[in-house]
């Protein structure tokens, strides 16, 4: 890639580029995020490029703490723990709202011989003993989890001290306002140490999968991506589990007329809860709902990245819409279960397939090796992601919420979400200062934190318009960094498609690529969705185009004529599920949901990973 | 003494009887795999055919004076022989046998004069792996019982060509050990025609089937008229993952008038467009999976689309002959027989080059 080609220089980008609707972006976050400084020499010779996966909309100040909490465990991982040879960490940066990330130059050759010493004595280890590894991260997490949720986060700041704090049974010698401040650090504790978790065999099994995945390209110079995928994925994974639990409860209620008669009515979720309880199978099929809402409803609506997606606990809306799909089918006569049995019996035979083309015994055995570590690693990969991204970030979406709560009756904010527009570090001044005005005593002004609030979601609006350069800096020559390769896909022709889109608009692109995640080509029009409570938009045979999916998505994507997403690879939920419907999927394009729009006429290549737009819609 | 028997009763047994081409074709039969009906015309009814037309000591003896370094001569030769079969008739023993054959196709096929392929199928004896590949002749779109007898004449006759002397005398071939089978065949009323080979023929990819095809017959591919379609189909996930549309501005139709094809411009707006559809592709790539575990190797396959059927009636296979440069490779092991922790281990050093 000759000079000329390059990509904008970052500090230079970050000084002149950002347009002045985004004035004031910096404060909100912190500032080790910044290009430039001491670190600027080092900055500019290495190559950074949007992090579509993670932050595709601008960053709300506080959602950041999850990038900031990745960025330590992921690279640590790497580089301190299973010790991946020439691999460092990823770095980040946030310009104008938007995160940048990249992978650190390798160490030096001393260093790499060290670890290559300490990988090879550590990389089999999880494989070997996955199953009690497994239960054991388990019981963590989940410890973990109930101990964020047990942080006791006061209701209000009370205008004096209740009586029973006076007295020894109910004494306590600290406030509701100290309560405050440590409810919030206990939070980010947890939250910080559950990205610890998050990444406990993660870097491995990519690691595992890659080299499985160039075996079979070695043996197979021609199989595509997705067939090698379509080997590997799990059926029977933690994030098709919510999706499962809403057959079954679609099931119960089938088996019981008057329940399933509520149920397909088309009243909100609250008026069918208060139906419901009105007959006593109604209150039965009410205690089956409630015994699955922890673990199983802690799922969120979108990625489990934004305090805005929600979750199926809060927008009851979202699993009951579902049911009702479900009870529908279920009276077409259709079968709504997935048979894990089907779909695991159907992978083995397509891997037994390959595996007859192998010619030598050698190559068959090495294959099998690979193939089974792979497997028992890589349901990691699979299985982690629920725990973490959903059903913890749940839970932390709850305690933050009930910590704006606080702050709202306290007088420091309007509104529950405006402490999503303050930073980890900033809400303890946040809470600190109300704290401070509430023991004061009365008529002391406050900082207006509401104000700020109300700027910053003006500021996130406008980044949402704005279109930053795909990368800047020097391109690479090469990449040693797992997660780089695999989860963002940065390769020669990504970077050549950056090169060359960098300058264009989205809105005025006639074709875009991803991941050929599903085979298949059907041409449709397009339906472009956020989150999926807007799913009852979507009519049969439509296009699918969202930011991501997941399994609060599955009975759309039974409707559906093709799905395309910005974000996710070959092993992305959209991916599997649409492989298992035999739809076309086209994953991880970055800006689908920005270059396409609703109503637009497209072709999805599922075989080439090519979303063309054949005809604009009508505007 | 059978002269004519129907494809369906061969296999791969009937080498010697019909040849390697006419085998096979009876072999795809009885394993259900749509190859056009017809019949075969055995290497008994040639070897009858010489006796009766009294050709076969001049024959021999003509073929005993060539010198195939002397082009001339190599020719003149061949031209004699040629006029030797143009002159004689063939014999009322074969057609008595014939005849039936063909109407029984008029019948079969519900059309009388049903058009025929007639292409030739050498045998050689105690030879099981001599390649004629592309030596002998084929007359498409032939009509009538007659008319096939004379191409079959017209077959037998290509057995003698410059080339297939020459190609005979370098290999080693005796020539009284090489005879020539004819087989008879509805003609597929080509949209599209191809050939395919159940093999990535660039690097050997045994999960991949490569495709090329083209408008109307394939005999444009063959002559290199036109840059056929090219697609490589995913065996296994039938996945497409490679479609490569040419320009094809001309095509292969059978001409009324005479027994052979001839090349039409194409003015429509097919010249940019796929020669087949995906779903064609995907029964051919699962064809040639079929026809590829039958014989237990490599294949390199003759395909064709009917222009009047219906999906899936539609997809024909032609032929189907092993593929060579590939399967005579010994297998070597690709991942240099390494085990699967050295494999992580090369793989945690490894850097991707993305620059």
């Amino acid at each position: 890639m000759t000079q000329s080609n390059s990509f904008p220089q970052p500090t230079a980008y970050a000084a002149t580029e950002i347009p002045s609707s985004l004035a004031g972006w910096e404060a909100m976050y912190p500032s080790h995020f910044f290009f430039g400084g001491a670190r600027e020499e080092w900055e500019n010779r290495h190559f950074w490029y949007l992090d579509k996966i993670h932050a595709p909309y601008p960053l709300p100040p506080l959602d950041h703490i999850f990038q900031q909490a990745w960025q330590i465990s992921l690279s640590q991982h790497t580089t301190r723990i299973f010790c991946i040879p020439p691999a460092q960490g990823i770095a980040q940066r946030i310009v104008g709202c938007y995160q940048y990330i990249c992978a650190v130059e390798p160490p030096p050759d001393e260093v790499i011989g060290e670890k290559a010493a300490l990988f090879q004595a550590r990389a089999h280890y999880p494989v070997e003993h996955y199953d009690e590894l497994w239960e054991e991260w388990l019981v963590r997490v989940q410890a973990l989890g109930a101990e964020l949720k047990a942080i006791k986060v006061p209701a209000e700041l009370p205008r004096y001290v209740p009586d029973n704090e006076m007295f020894p049974d109910g004494f306590k010698g600290y406030t509701a306002a100290y309560e405050l401040m440590e409810s919030f650090d206990r939070a980010v504790n947890c939250l910080y140490k559950g990205w610890q978790y998050h990444f406990n065999y993660l870097n491995l099994a990519y690691l595992y999968y890659l080299t499985f995945f160039g075996a079979a390209k070695t043996l197979f110079p021609g199989v595509s991506d997705a067939a090698v995928s379509k080997m590997v994925a799990g059926a029977d994974v933690s994030m098709f589990r919510p999706d499962a639990e809403m057959c079954r409860l679609a099931r119960l209620a089938y088996e019981d007329g008057p329940v399933a008669a509520i149920l397909e009515r088309e009243d909100t979720a609250a008026e069918k809860i208060v139906s419901l309880r009105e007959i006593q199978s109604g209150r039965d099929w009410l205690d089956e709902f409630d015994k699955i809402r922890d673990p199983w409803l802690h799922i969120s609506t979108g990625s489990g990245w934004y305090y805005n997606e929600g979750s199926w606990l809060n927008k009851l809306d979202v699993p009951f819409g579902y049911v009702k799909g479900y009870i529908e089918r279920l009276q077409k006569g259709e079968r709504i279960e997935r048979s894990l049995d089907e779909i695991g019996a159907a992978r083995d035979a397509v891997l037994g397939e390959y595996r007859s083309l192998i010619r030598t015994d050698e190559d068959r055995a090495t294959f099998d090796n690979a193939y089974s570590d792979t497997r028992i690693i890589y349901r990691y990969a699979e299985d982690h992601l629920f725990w973490i991204e959903h059903w913890f970030h749940t839970l932390w979406w709850d305690k933050i919420r009930e910590i704006g709560g606080a702050l709202v009756k306290a007088g420091s904010l309007k509104k529950v979400d405006d402490i999503f527009m303050f930073n980890r570090f900033e809400v303890p001044a946040l809470i600190e200062d109300s704290a401070t005005r509430w023991a004061l005593g009365e008529g002391v002004p406050s900082m207006d934190w509401a104000g700020t609030a109300a700027k910053r979601h003006g500021i996130l609006n406008a980044a949402g318009k704005w279109i930053p350069s795909p990368a800047l800096g020097q391109t690479p020559e090469e990449v040693a960094e797992p997660f780089t390769i695999m989860l963002w896909g940065v390769t020669t022709d990504k970077v050549g498609d950056w090169l060359k889109g960098s300058s264009v608009d989205p809105g005025d692109l006639n074709e875009i690529k991803g991941f050929a995640s599903s085979a298949g080509v059907v041409e449709g029009v397009a339906r472009v969705l956020h989150t999926a409570d807007e799913i009852m938009k979507l009519k049969a045979g439509e296009i699918l185009v969202c930011p991501s999916t997941n399994p609060s998505w599955g009975p759309a994507l039974g409707r559906v004529g093709a799905a395309v997403t910005d974000i996710g690879g070959l092993t992305s939920h959209a991916a599997i599920v649409a492989r298992e419907y035999g739809l076309p999927a086209v994953t991880g394009t970055g800006l689908a949901t920005t270059a396409i729009k609703t109503g637009d006429r497209v072709r999805v290549d599922g075989d080439t990973g090519v979303v063309t737009i054949l005809e604009r819609a009508a505007v | 003494m059978t002269y004519v028997v129907d494809l369906k009763e061969l296999d791969r047994h009937a080498i010697g009887l019909v040849g390697g081409k006419n085998a096979n074709l009876g072999e795809l039969l009885k394993r259900g795999i749509r190859v056009p009906p017809g019949f075969a015309v055995t290497v008994n009814g040639f070897l009858h055919y010489l006796d009766e037309a009294g050709i076969r000591d001049d024959l021999f003896a003509l073929l005993g004076e060539v010198q195939t370094e002397d082009t001339a001569c190599l020719d003149t030769v061949s031209a004699e022989i040629r006029g030797l079969f143009r002159q004689s008739q063939m014999p009322d023993a074969i057609m008595a046998q014939l005849r039936p054959h063909y109407e029984r196709l008029e019948d079969v096929c519900g059309r009388e004069g049903i058009p025929v392929a007639v292409r030739s199928s050498a045998t050689a004896e105690d030879l099981p792996n001599a390649s004629f590949a592309g030596q002998q002749d084929t007359f498409l779109w032939v009509r009538g019982a007659d008319e096939v007898a004379t191409y079959v004449r017209r077959c037998w006759a290509s057995l003698y060509s410059s080339r297939a002397i020459s190609y005979r005398v370098m290999n080693g071939f005796p020539h009284d050990k090489v005879f020539m089978s004819v087989g008879v065949q509805k003609m597929v009323n080509a949209k599209a025609a191809g050939v395919m080979f159940t093999l990535d023929p660039a690097n050997g990819d045994r999960s991949q089937v490569l495709l090329e095809g083209t408008w109307g017959l394939g005999e444009s591919v063959a002559s290199g008229e036109v840059t056929p379609d090219q697609f490589r189909v995913d065996k296994i996930s039938k996945e497409i993952n490679r479609r490569h549309i040419s320009h094809k501005h001309v095509e292969c139709i059978p001409d009324p008038t005479g027994g052979i094809a001839k090349i039409v411009p194409i003015h429509d707006d097919r010249c940019d467009k796929s020669c087949v559809t995906d779903e064609e592709l995907r029964e051919l790539a699962r064809i040639s999976r079929l026809i590829e575990d039958h014989y237990g190797g490599p294949q390199d396959i003759e395909w064709a689309i009917d222009h009047d059927l219906a999906f899936p009636e539609n997809v024909f296979i032609v032929q189907a002959r092993p593929e060579t440069v590939w399967s005579q490779k010994k297998p070597e092991p690709l991942l240099a027989g390494k085990s699967a922790s050295e494999l992580l281990l090369q793989r945690a050093l490894q850097v991707i080059k993305v620059g």
